[in-house]
């Protein structure tokens, strides 16, 4: 099997077992946990994609609630803005900066480079 | 505001900008496709497919530098307030479009593979090590995509509350590394061999535009300095604070406290939301009510309590004046515990 299939499977795989966890969450497990959706079942549609996508944080929070965990304070955010955006410039920089040296038709006379090999 | 979940929480607002948001993408598209192909650089004979695949790609791109210009706009200038106000819906609009854009780009140029164009896209190019040219470039797409699906799928209510705000917060910090991957994946994939400008300039712009707008808001926001000591924080002259209006102050554990003046009186509450954490100090007092700027959630100022039905609760602050200035305690009391409010004249007193 090659890499690109078994990754696919991979994904597959992620996608069913999001399923099943959507199904269970949304049917026995939203009730159980959350006050504010019990007898709120329209809404409960929206959330299969993310489910889907994130089911292992989906399982890790229902059990941490099931155990008795208090809801966390929604009042203290956290506040990493300003280093997130200073890593995201530093990344968007680099790969503007990379990209020049990668082009082909700049500066006007550079030579033309071959990526591969003849023939491969 | 609501005591229970509902799909979207629609208001006139709301329509308006959904309304407005998906008439410039028609537009977006409609000029892009049929208005300026030469301007474009696809006045070449191209298929139907790779012209609407260089559409709702530049589209999208377009999109998400406005989404990430939003924030620092807002937090530089009031005014961009209501741009924010409705980004999620941005958001999730974008994350369409892009998969729209992936849809294309999958059903023409992998379409054609025996092995299946979903296993095409991740074998037919893999020469990772070899520099910047030549460079499977569709890996960025691939991340960024799953960025956005992923923020957009967690975009309810429901998400924030049942993840707890750090783990949200923090997934959704993706969106940082998602632009820059789209950066990445134009840069090292359509503007590396075309001809064309007009591209390669709005590309430029708007990704120099959004490190700008995030460089200056994270340096404007340096003003709030924390004090170097635990104890009561000096929150300046009360009488400068307007009526209805707040001011805001940085405690030494990095919480932020929004001292509203209302009817001549003080009142601390947490400057954070209970919703999304937008900025309560940034907000003013209408009906009697400390009013979010983000979303419109509203507290007693007096109780940090959101007006029955609604159970939004936000921590409050005791205050006290001492020699003609105001103090605010360092220690958050518990969401919805009631404050006495301090009269902005009375003088000396503990």
């Amino acid at each position: 099997m090659s890499t690109a299939a078994a990754i696919l499977d991979l994904a597959r795989a992620w996608l069913w077992i999001g399923a099943a966890v959507a199904a269970l969450f949304l049917s026995i497990g939203i009730g159980r946990i959350d006050p504010d959706a019990r007898g709120a079942f329209v809404f409960r549609v929206l959330l299969v994609p993310g489910l889907l996508l994130i089911w292992p944080l989906v399982l890790w929070r229902w059990w941490r609630l099931e155990k008795g965990d208090r809801w966390l304070p929604r009042y203290r955010p956290p506040s990493a803005h300003a280093s997130a955006a200073a890593a995201m410039s530093a990344l968007i920089m680099a790969a503007l900066v990379l990209s020049y040296g990668a082009r082909q038709d700049w500066p006007d006379n550079i030579a033309p480079r071959r990526i591969t090999e003849a023939g491969s | 505001m609501s005591v229970r979940y509902i799909p979207v929480q629609w208001n006139r607002f709301k329509w308006g900008y959904d309304a407005a948001l998906l008439a410039s993408v028609g537009v977006f598209l409609w000029a892009f496709l049929r208005v300026t192909p030469e301007d474009l650089g696809h006045e070449r004979d191209v298929s139907g497919a790779i012209r609407n695949a260089r559409a709702f790609g530049a589209c999208a791109f377009v999109m998400l530098t406005g989404i990430l210009c939003i924030g620092p706009l807002a937090r530089l200038d009031t005014r961009f307030l209501p741009l924010l106000y409705n980004r999620r819906h941005f958001g999730v609009v974008t994350a369409a479009v892009a998969l729209t854009h992936f849809s294309f780009v999958l059903d023409w140029y992998f379409a054609f593979s025996p092995a299946g164009k979903y296993e095409a896209l991740l074998f037919a190019n893999t020469s990772f090590t070899n520099g910047v040219a030549g460079f499977p470039f569709e890996a960025f797409g691939i991340f960024a995509l799953l960025s956005l699906l992923i923020l957009a799928a967690t975009s309810h209510d429901f998400w924030m509350k049942f993840l707890t705000p750090p783990v949200w917060k923090g997934l959704h910090y993706l969106i940082y590394p998602a632009y820059a991957a789209v950066v990445a994946h134009v840069a090292w994939g359509a503007l590396l061999d075309q001809e064309n400008t007009t591209f390669a300039w709005v590309v430029h712009v708007g990704a120099l535009l959004v490190v700008g707008l995030h460089l200056g808001a994270a340096l404007s926001g340096r003003d709030a300095a924390k004090p170097r000591t635990a104890g009561w924080v000096d929150a300046g002259d009360p009488a400068t604070i307007p009526e209805g209006r707040a001011r805001i102050v940085t405690l030494a554990s990095g919480d932020r406290v929004a001292v509203f003046r209302h009817e001549g009186a003080l009142s601390a509450i947490s400057n954070a939301c209970a919703h999304q954490n937008g900025p309560l100090g940034e907000g003013r007092i209408i009906d009697c009510l400390v009013t979010c700027p983000w979303h419109g959630f509203q507290y007693d100022v007096r109780t940090g309590r959101s007006p029955a039905p609604f159970t939004e609760k936000v921590p409050t602050y005791a205050l006290r004046l001492e020699g003609g200035r105001l103090l605010v305690s360092p220690d958050a009391d518990p969401p919805g515990t009631p404050q006495r409010p301090v009269p902005v004249h009375r003088g000396r007193t503990t």
